[in-house]
């Protein structure tokens, strides 16, 4: 790349249109044209059932990702709406205590484990790239991979609950209760296995997204001008690639072999400890909620930007705080475990560090509402959920910071108070951020906006429905209802708001409904949205609705943290990446200049075929110890496969001259 | 439907139906008693008039894992190891070896629990629920391996004194050689 473009690249002021020293050599639309449809060729994968199956292009990849991990809140709502018909009234026996046993589990693990981590990762899967004005993302197949690693554990459970093997002991998995003597039987192993599938997924996503963030941005986004979004998305990346391994150890090495192999890792009289469970789980499971709202609270600033009209307040105060609250999520796993004999001198500890971590957290909302004070906003859908992102997702916090008192939260400790704080942080700071990016980038995904006067409908009757659900509970609570009973008697006076909190869920039902309808219609219908419907700044708007196979037919040169509002578009770009085979740029880590042409495989049966071999090793080792030797010889086949294709199509090269900037305003 | 398809309907019902019993929990429920006026039991091939075929029936929870491992809470807590320790015998016969004095048929160790044996086993009848001795009458037998695989217990949660249920290799049962009242 000459002087000129590396000077342009790092200038802090962007002068529009203007390209120092480089003679401006304009694209021609034939030229564009011809290179979409070259472009077009070579990134598309086959057609038919076994192109279906083959498919490596991220964005259809995650498209499934997104719409099986939807499912799957559907699933977990179905069951959350089974318990509190079950609670509805005193002496109820529409659920006996073993399938409610099995319903809140199954329900903890879906929303925790088969719904909310997947379904953010997802999204970063598909917007990442597509934020960072890459061609595709880094590993194409092993993102592939991880998807159906992930469906697998998904088929898995449900499969199991069906057939009255769901597993029965909390999302936590507790032990003893959870270990062989107590827990009979093989819907406990169901559980460990079906966590090792959904951590093998998420640690799939997490490497694809590191590696597509550090390498793959588009010439011009140094670290200094990466979207809000993506930079909760490196954060959490790396989260995952600290946490997942914990549990992943403790449910398959450590439980399930207490319970298929007899090994003591759990057993305090033959020298194992069972508090070594919780510490392992927490250790992941702490992190794990950080990991599932921080991605909610990456959606909320493009959201705010577009609908305010205004670029948002302390970027960098908001950096820092996502990148303090991934480091501090390490450090408050303890505050889960103060009803159990730890030192006095650790409780103390971990109650300051939980206070602490409401410091970053605190310093987004403040960055947010000065946007949104200091800004025009306008109350389309999107917006209407991130304000009930602020009244609920707020008083989830606050509730967070009392149990993080060691006092209070003996008091209150594994009562409805928990289940009322964990479904505010959860519903309010994950699920709420999500709907809004559903109505924000379903434009972007299907070419078709969603019904406005639909979703407003859907986002009040959520809001109100999330917070009569769930509000009550913090009163019966604080009265002694104890979490994860199946009925209670009429003389405890628990009935009334009982049934208030039922009803607060069934209008949580009627409005999920409504935006299923609404998704349903208008991905058919809809009004079409063209490439910016909302005006907005990203890259991602810079392509069409919905994005070619190949994203991008020439890669954006970026000038700023708004590309689109800063140079307006179209943007600059850069050519001389192939169109004949699948090339993506990389950049270098720190300030994106071009370094190497990469060379990218096509599609490829191999991610799907590894993945059937993993779910027979996990699942048949279950059942059998032979299943271990044969999945162990065919997981080998299937890598070797993997590996031979691709010494046939991987390369790198480094970038020469054939490199061109070209500014085509 | 096609062969292969109907085979899937039946491979996919069997895997429930094997799935199921394994998994259930029976919480109260009153399963057939099995004395021996019922089904005419018989210990010894010694006995008056024409010879009788003792009607068999089947353990109800041997192939349940739940009721197994009630079992044997119930063995601990009714202090059965008292006299037959973990199951290796001690004052009462060892319950995981492959002699039986009574009987090793679900039927027999029924009676044996029951209505108790000479020299210091007590009847439990008139203590336990016919659903209780029968989850006693299956842990038993699943300290031999009698039972399928998938109900026995794993590891217990406290010393090792015996290899774990699941890992017990299944012993031929035999009838003890000695009279009854001999100990081992
Ligand atoms: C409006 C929708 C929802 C309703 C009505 C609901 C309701 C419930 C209820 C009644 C319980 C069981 C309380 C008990 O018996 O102890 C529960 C537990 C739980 N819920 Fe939800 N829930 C909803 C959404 C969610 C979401 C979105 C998440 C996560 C992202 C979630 C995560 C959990 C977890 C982790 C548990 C604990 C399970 C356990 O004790 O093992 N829920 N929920
Ligand atoms: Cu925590």
């Amino acid at each position: 790349m000459t002087s000129a473009g590396r000077r342009l690249l790092h200038n802090d002021s962007p002068t529009p249109g203007t390209l120092p020293g480089s003679a401006p050599e304009l694209l021609s639309e034939e030229t564009v044209l011809e290179q979409a449809r070259l472009l077009d060729i070579t990134w598309r994968d086959g057609g038919g059932l076994w192109g279906w199956l083959t498919t490596v292009d991220h964005k259809l990849i995650a498209r499934r990702y997104v719409v099986t991990a939807f499912l799957m809140f559907i699933a977990g709502g179905i069951e959350a709406a089974m318990m509190r018909l079950q609670l509805a009234r005193p002496e109820n026996t529409f659920l006996g205590p073993d399938r409610y046993n099995q319903i809140f589990t199954v329900h903890g693990t879906t929303m925790m484990f088969l719904f909310a981590v997947p379904i953010m990762t997802a999204m970063g899967l598909y917007l990442v790239p597509l934020m960072v004005g890459a061609r595709s993302i880094a590993f194409p197949r092993l993102n592939a991979f991880g998807y159906y690693a992930y469906l697998v554990g998904v088929v898995f459970l449900y499969v199991s609950l069906f057939i009255n093997m769901g597993p029965d002991a909390g999302w936590t998995a507790y032990v003893p209760l959870s270990g062989p003597q107590y827990s009979p039987g093989h819907r406990l192993d169901v559980w460990a296995q079906v966590v090792t599938f959904t951590e093998i997924a998420a640690l799939c996503a997490a490497v694809n997204i590191i590696v597509t963030v550090f390498k793959l941005r588009a010439p011009g986004i140094s670290l200094n001008r990466i979207p809000l979004f993506v930079w909760s998305q490196l954060v959490v990346s790396f989260m995952i690639v600290f946490a997942m391994p914990a549990v992943a150890t403790a449910s398959t090495l450590q439980l399930a072999a207490d319970r298929a192999l007899s090994t003591q890792w759990f057993n305090p009289a033959e020298g194992g400890d069972a508090l070594l469970w919780q510490h392992i789980f927490w250790f992941f499971g702490h992190p794990e909620v950080y990991i599932i709202f921080l991605p909610g609270l990456g959606f909320i600033s493009p959201i705010i930007e577009t609908f305010c009209r205004r670029r948002v307040f302390g970027y960098l105060a908001i950096v820092l705080a996502n990148i303090t609250t991934g480091f501090f999520a390490f450090g408050l796993w303890v505050h889960h475990m103060f009803a159990t004999p730890i030192p006095e001198l650790g409780q103390s500890l971990f109650t300051a560090a939980s206070l602490v971590i409401a410091i970053p957290t605190g310093v987004q909302i403040f960055c947010w509402l000065v946007t949104l004070l200091s800004g025009r906003p306008r109350l389309t859908t999107a917006m209407i959920f991130i304000l009930g992102f602020f009244i609920t997702f707020v008083n989830g916090g606050l509730t967070g910071v009392m149990v993080a008192s060691v006092a209070f939260d003996k008091q209150v400790h594994d009562t409805f108070f928990v289940v009322a704080h964990f479904h505010y942080v959860l519903l309010g700071g994950a699920v709420m951020p999500l709907f809004a990016a559903f109505y924000y980038w379903f434009p972007k995904a299907t070419g078709r906006l969603l019904d406005e006067s639909l979703g407003k409908w859907h986002a009040w009757l959520f809001i109100l429905g999330v917070n009569v659900a769930f509000f009550p509970m913090h009163i019966l609570g604080l009265n002694g209802m104890p979490r994860r009973v199946y009925t209670y008697l009429a003389s405890t006076g628990w009935g009334p708001l009982n049934a208030l909190s039922t009803i607060g869920a069934v209008v949580v039902v009627i409005s999920v409904a409504l935006f299923v309808v609404n998704a349903a219609m208008s991905a058919r219908v809809g009004r079409p949205a063209g490439a910016n419907p909302w005006d907005s700044y990203g890259l991602e708007w810079a392509t069409t609705s919905p994005p070619p196979n190949y994203n991008f037919v020439n890669t954006p040169i970026v000038l700023g943290r708004h590309p689109l509002w800063d140079t307006g578009s179209p943007l600059p770009v850069i050519t001389g990446l192939r169109a004949d085979r699948r090339e993506v740029l990389v950049t270098t880590a720190f300030d994106a200049e071009p370094d190497y042409r990469h060379r990218q495989p096509n599609a490829s049966i191999w991610p799907l075929f590894l993945a059937l071999c993993m779910a027979e090793f996990w699942i048949g080792s279950i059942f059998t110890p032979w299943a271990v030797v044969g999945g162990f010889g065919l997981t080998l086949l299937g890598m070797l496969g993997w590996g031979w294709q691709s010494s046939r199509q991987i390369e790198v090269e480094r970038v020469d001259t054939d490199l061109q900037i070209i500014d085509t305003v | 439907m096609s062969s292969a398809s109907s085979s899937l309907v039946m491979l996919v019902g069997l895997l429930v139906t094997a799935g199921c019993e394994r998994e259930n929990h029976h919480f109260s429920e009153v399963p057939p008693t099995a004395t021996p006026s019922a089904s005419a039991l018989v210990v010894s091939e010694l006995q008056p008039g024409p010879a009788t075929i003792a009607p068999k029936i089947d353990a109800p929870y041997d192939d349940n894992a739940y009721a197994v491992s009630e079992g044997k809470t119930l063995f601990t807590s009714m202090n059965c190891s008292g006299c037959h320790f973990e199951g290796g015998g001690g004052i009462g016969p060892a319950l995981m070896d492959d002699e039986w004095i009574y009987g090793s048929e679900p039927q027999q160790i029924f009676a044996s629990i029951a209505e108790g044996r000479p020299n210091g086993m007590p009847a439990w009848e008139y203590r336990l629920s016919t659903q209780q001795i029968w989850e006693l009458v299956s842990f038993v037998r699943s300290l031999s391996s009698l039972n399928p695989k998938g109900a026995r217990g794993g590891r217990d949660d406290h010393m090792m004194l015996k290899p774990p249920e699941v890992s017990t290799p299944k012993g031929k049962p035999k009838t003890a050689s000695a009279l009854p009242g001999t100990q081992h």
